[in-house]
């Protein structure tokens, strides 16, 4: 996801000129000088100019590159990605809580928490052994915890908790 | 003086707040352990559970997770090179060095011993200057808050390991989100494109969560997974820490001292502090040499300063409502939601309730010695724990956390879209803390320079004329200024070596 400076400062650019706009035209309260509409007009104002600046790469110097942590000898490192779709791999998590979104009401907290669980695990090289009972055991604990003890409405859905 | 002090002993010594606090030193423990976790993490995920808390047992819970979480990513760092927390990152080559060298035990006894030391330093120094502190806040109005504010919020973009131009930014779309909602000087809605859950604006809370919790998942999903601890066999851990004390006594108070500046400093944390005091460490050692060959010299001044900054990062927040370092904004939204608005009143008003936190992070600190060492002796099983586990359920403490905030499944959207975004701010060098800071303070921000307009009539000279507000603007702009002069300045410098050598 590392994209070029002049990518996201052209988008900081865009971005801060339709805050400024979007400011811009809100309504003005009657009989005062200044209302809603100064303060994202100087974000906007502010952000399209540091967008600007970034795109000429001023500042850039300042940069230091992530430090790896270079890994001993005989520690055989992970192979690099393959595909292009392995980038994709990290929109998981956002694209799961969706899902839970989406779908907690229906199902319901238990089975959409064993599915989430499931998942997020797998990816990240479980077994399912290992995933499995993970997903079976996990959404009853955090149920315990917050829907038992502090009360949070978790949806019941299809699966009623024992409790 | 007395009586306020009796009362806070009275306020912390109920079972709910020992029993949190119990809970919350472990888990800060664990959290701050496991690679990839931070401390700032730990705080984000635990404050759906405060809601359910009396207002100091929430706080207890907070103080206790933090500093224990800071101290804990020490373990990792020294016994497999891979920091737990950013905040041990500075020194992590070093202990492991030491490690390497058979000198575990110092490394850790040192990491727990000097993070204690540095804690109460920074209780300490939160005990000395908040009040005078207070007493001049209380005279300050609108155009001073919005120049502190201000300022605050540029002290988080110089101090940031990256281009201070992309800080700014940062800075800028926290504050572009904080404009989200109806909650402007003319209660219109703002930037919410008719959807309802957007009114209320963006919370805080879920938006950290988010961006420290969510996006360290997706960093997982693409990074390799840490190898195992090799078990071992401690000898005794605090010995020889009192001998380390009386030798490196001046590098301790140096630590402590740097670390409790660049805590109070806005935006500045714990990383920050460890990263100076290493750096000044070696730059003022009598033995250069040893560094990077598993000295313990730097280990005592950085451990003892990332700690000490923990709590005097609670002095702006518990004054001003600015937040020192990201945990101390999360400590914020707590505040506010207990009844405990931060304001320099609060010294006043609800006195015993500040001596309750001081007593709180002092006794979390002397905690943190025997439940460290005990965490160092079980470390080994803990970082058992592969990442296929851990992460799972960290998803779903943010699904159910956020959920929680306001029982509305828009904090689970939100989680989701700051997740995103602090992924890709991140991969590009744009530092998140910024982009926090901003959305916690950009009401603030907005309502003093907003209040201070309509008092002016729309002209900028007020802001400038009372002595306090100028000084403070003259600071604020300077910091504003600082990268562009820096960059002219490079930029002539090479043209000026370029004359010289060719003439």
């Amino acid at each position: 996801m590392r994209l070029p400076d002049s990518v996201t400062g052209s988008f900081l650019v865009v971005l801060g000129a339709a805050a400024a706009y979007g400011g811009y035209i809100l309504p003005p309260v009657p009989g005062q000088p200044v209302g809603p509409n100064v303060f994202p007009l100087v974000i906007g104002t502010g952000l399209a100019l540091c967008g600007l600046a970034i795109v000429f790469g001023i500042g850039h110097s300042f940069e230091e590159e992530e430090e790896l942590v270079p890994l001993e000898d005989g520690q055989a490192a992970a192979p690099p990605p393959q595909s292009k779709l392995y980038g994709l791999r990290a929109l998981l998590p956002p694209a799961l809580l969706l899902f839970y979104v989406f779908a907690a009401d229906r199902l319901g907290f238990i089975i959409t928490a064993a599915i989430m669980v499931y998942v997020t695990s797998t990816a990240l090289g479980a077994k399912w052994k290992l995933a499995l009972p993970l997903a079976a055991l996990s959404p009853f604990a955090i149920h315990l915890i917050f829907g038992k003890l502090l009360r949070v409405p978790l949806p019941a859905g299809l699966l009623p908790t024992p409790w | 003086m007395l009586k306020t002090l009796l009362d806070a002993f009275a306020l912390i010594s109920t079972w709910e707040v020992i029993i949190a606090m119990f809970a919350a030193s472990v888990y800060g423990l664990v959290i701050g352990s496991l690679p990839g976790l931070s401390a700032t993490m730990a705080t984000a995920l635990l404050v759906p559970v405060t809601f359910y808390l009396s207002p100091i047992a929430a706080i207890a819970t907070i103080v206790a997770a933090s500093s224990m979480a800071i101290f804990s990513g020490d373990i990792p760092g020294a016994l497999l090179r891979i920091p737990g927390t950013p905040a041990s990152a500075a020194y992590a080559d070093e202990a492991y060095a030491m490690t390497r060298k058979g000198q575990a035990e110092l490394a850790l006894g040192a990491g727990v011993w000097f993070s204690a030391v540095g804690g109460i330093a920074g209780v300490l120094s939160l005990m000395i200057l908040a009040p005078p502190l207070a007493e001049i806040a209380l005279s300050f109005s609108t155009f001073e808050y919005f120049w502190l504010a201000l300022l605050g919020l540029m002290c988080a973009t110089l101090v940031a390991r990256s281009s201070p131009v992309k800080a700014i930014a940062g800075m800028f779309l926290g504050l572009l989100v904080s404009c989200i909602g109806i909650e402007n000087p003319g209660g219109v809605p703002r930037f919410t494109f008719g959807i309802t859950d957007l009114f209320g604006g963006i919370e805080p809370i879920p938006a950290l969560v988010g961006v420290f919790a969510v996006a360290q998942v997706m960093r997982a999903m693409l990074t390799p997974e840490p190898p195992p601890l090799p078990r071992r066999k401690f000898g005794s851990i605090m010995a020889g820490q009192w001998k380390l004390t009386k030798l490196y006594h001046w590098q301790m108070t140096r630590g402590n001292i740097v670390g409790i500046i660049i805590g109070v400093l806005p935006g500045a944390g714990a990383d920050m502090a460890a990263w100076v005091s290493y750096a000044m460490s070696k730059r003022f050692s009598k033995e250069k040499e040893k560094f990077g060959t598993g000295h313990v010299e730097g280990l005592v001044e950085a451990g003892a300063s990332n700690n000490a900054s923990i709590a005097s990062g609670w002095v702006p927040s518990l004054l001003f409502g600015i937040p020192g370092d990201t945990i101390a904004a999360i400590a914020i939204g707590v505040l506010y939601m207990k009844g405990l608005n931060p304001g320099p009143t609060l010294f006043t008003e609800k006195a015993s309730s500040m001596y309750a936190i001081y007593l709180m992070f002092i006794i979390a600190n002397i905690l943190m010695i025997p439940l460290g060492i005990a965490m160092i002796r079980v470390a080994a099983y803990i970082l058992l724990a592969p990442r296929s586990t851990v992460m799972p359920i960290i998803m779903l403490c943010c699904a159910v956390g956020s959920f929680a905030i306001g029982n509305n499944m828009f904090g689970v959207v939100t989680v989701a879209a700051f997740g995103v975004i602090g992924y890709v701010m991140e991969a590009n060098g744009y530092p998140v803390a910024a982009m926090v800071l901003g959305i916690v303070m950009g009401t603030m921000v907005e309502q003093a320079f907003v209040t201070s307009l309509i008092k002016s009539d729309g002209s900028i000279l007020p802001f400038f004329e009372r002595p306090v507000a100028a000084i403070l603007a003259a600071m604020a702009i300077g910091a504003l200024l600082w990268p562009v002069m820096v960059w002219v300045w490079r930029k002539v410098k090479p043209a000026q070596t370029v004359a010289a050598t060719t003439r």
